[in-house]
């Protein structure tokens, strides 16, 4: 400590530095851990794929592998199995994701008014959620089963042909978003919920003593109050679209013939099936991309809002 | 709930339910019966015989009810080894991520060096980035690190989602620092400040994290599928899958295995709903 006595004027300076010294040390220790895990498993890998994608892969000596820079997202343009994956996947956000927030939100709205049970029915909505996606599945594949399924049983009292369900190229994929609702909504649900109850009640008031009905207090209280919830519902349940997988997978593996194979089966498959790494990894990051231009359109959006 | 109890009894005064009210509850009670249907179907059909099971038609209560399905099962498959493996991975992951998420959420907040913002941006910056759009390299990563059909494959990568690290963040920044100097005043450590102050007032947010992960690990499907390559390694959401295709047409089966997979997470839900339900709502808000 010779240094801190010859210039003794500036002891408190430098006891100072060794004290943040010690703070950017135990700083970047108590973050490391995590900072590893985040580099090796999200990081890296989120680079290297954008680095696969230029390239035929070598899996086993990747050192061989054949750069072809852009082409395989020229060839993924000329794939009719990528566009039919990628409409099927849109369609499948189409089905659901408006279902899930009209659903949700009317389910909130209900829960929210002055009825018996409020715990229960809130407990009941959102218990779907906690399933996995496989038990939902197979539940539901079981209750479409033309044999001795559940709903056809009911719906055959009522017309002559019900549908084939999960056979049909009409409604396999209506099928599957209608199970995806059940086993989704009760997220949206809870948050629209907890949005619709920290709407302040005097807003209600106001709008009524200026004469507002139902549908104005709806239209100029409620949307209006709770458009950061319903953006952010729209947005999350619109990533989880673009990443379905288990349910098309249990449900119909892609099929008949093709008309519920979406983006991640399609990836899978070409990863795993047709050892093709490299254009697996483009349609990664085509997905990547699509998901990365929804969170910004979002993020605008809610700017916007702001201002 | 204070509010809901004094506006019904409001409504008795006036003289009983209102029309609307009561369609409001046919309304919503109605829906809460098509939600509970698959529940119902489930349980129900896990209890009756095959023949039943497969005969044409409905039949709500099985009769005579059976419980030769469970009994198929567990003598019959790996169900048992399987809700071991879920149960290790969910929960090894779950405090993996509650310890290192909240120190990294400690650094960032209530200490200070520099370069921490940067790294806070760029972790926020990988929400954009959600689950598994990069599963081919990250397959590779796992493999290159010989971690194939080892527990850690599916642990690893589920720790590094930044939900729990922004979560936390926000909440650790929201407690006084005046608490924290004068903590500083009396000597305390940082490690000590982190583990005696920030975690002990942060119980609350670390619980409903807590249900959180442990729910969406145990839930997994394609990860797991994927780097997961014996039988004897599978997670319940995938063995039940196998089976499935093992059983087809023996839906008695297949719903005791549902029923199986899914009880442990009903009890969870049902001892602690309220705290499960928060976490969800602290997504809303962030």
């Amino acid at each position: 400590m010779s240094v801190i006595d010859r210039f003794g004027g500036v002891v408190g300076t430098l006891s100072s530095d060794s004290r943040s010294r010690r703070e950017f040390v135990e700083g970047v220790l108590f973050s490391l851990p995590y900072l590893i895990i985040f580099a090796v498993f999200l990081l890296y890998p989120l680079l290297m794929g954008g680095y696969m994608s230029l390239f035929d892969w070598n899996a086993i000596a990747p050192a061989e592998s054949v750069f072809l820079g852009l082409e395989n997202y020229a060839t993924l343009l000329n794939d009719s199995q990528f566009w039919n994956a990628l409409g099927n996947t849109f369609y499948f956000a189409l089905l659901t994701v408006p279902s899930i927030v009209v659903v949700g939100l009317g389910l909130a709205l209900g829960v929210n008014r002055d009825i018996r049970g409020q715990g229960f029915l809130r407990a009941i909505f959102f218990s779907p959620y906690i399933l996995t996606v496989s038990v939902t599945a197979l539940v539901w594949i079981d209750m479409y089963s033309t044999q001795y399924g559940v709903l056809n049983h009911y719906l055959g009292m009522v017309m002559a042909n019900p549908p084939q369900w999960l056979q049909s190229r009409l409604f396999a994929m209506p099928a599957i978003a209608m199970t995806t609702v059940w086993w989704l909504v009760g997220f949206s649900f809870v948050i629209l919920l907890a949005a619709r109850q920290s709407v302040p009640t005097y807003l209600y008031e106001a709008a009524k003593l200026d004469g507002a009905g139902t549908w104005r207090q709806f239209r100029d209280v409620t949307v209006p109050q709770m458009r950061h919830a319903i953006f952010f519902v729209v947005v999350i349940n619109l990533i989880w679209a673009f990443q379905v997988y288990g349910q098309p997978y249990i449900m119909t593996s892609g099929g008949p013939s093709q008309t519920t194979e979406t983006l991640v089966m399609y990836l899978y498959q070409a990863a795993f099936n047709q050892r093709n790494f490299g254009y697996a990894a483009a349609i990664g990051y085509v997905l990547t991309g699509i998901l990365v231009a929804v969170s910004i359109a979002n993020y605008y959006l809610l700017g916007g809002d702001n201002e | 709930m204070s509010k809901t109890t004094t506006s019904r009894f409001a409504s008795f005064d006036v003289g009983g339910i209102t029309a609307r009210s009561a369609l409001v509850h046919i309304a919503m009670y109605g829906a809460a019966f098509l939600f509970v249907v698959p529940y119902i179907y489930m349980i129900s059909t896990s209890f009756m015989t095959q023949q039943d099971a497969v005969a044409q038609g409905m039949n709500w209560i099985p009769d005579p009810v059976t419980i030769g399905s469970y009994v198929q099962l567990f003598a019959g498959s790996q169900i048992i080894q399987w809700s071991i493996n879920t149960l290790i991975i969910s929960s090894v992951t779950t405090l993996l991520v509650l310890l290192v998420d909240s120190m990294i959420a400690f650094s960032l907040t209530r200490l200070e060096w520099p370069g921490q913002r940067y790294i806070l941006a760029l972790i926020i910056a990988s929400f954009m980035v959600p689950g598994f759009v990069n599963i081919i390299p990250l397959y590779l990563v796992v493999s290159d690190l010989g971690l194939l059909n080892n527990y850690l494959a599916v642990i690893l990568p589920f720790a590094a989602g930044p939900l729990g690290v922004f979560l936390l963040a926000q909440f650790f920044r929201d407690i006084p620092y005046e608490l924290q100097e004068a903590a500083q005043l009396d000597g305390f450590s940082n490690f000590r400040i982190y583990t005696r102050m920030i975690l002990p007032l942060s119980k609350s947010i670390l619980t409903a994290l807590a249900l959180f992960i442990f729910v969406w690990s145990w839930n997994q499907f394609l990860w797991p599928l994927i780097v997961l390559q014996s039988e004897a390694a599978y997670t319940l959401p995938i063995g039940v899958v196998v089976l499935q295709d093992n059983f087809t047409y023996q839906p008695a089966l297949t719903m005791a295995s549902a029923v199986v997979a899914s009880g442990p997470l009903f009890i969870l839900f049902l001892l602690l709903q309220e705290q499960l339900m928060t976490a969800v709502e602290m997504q809303g808000v962030t």
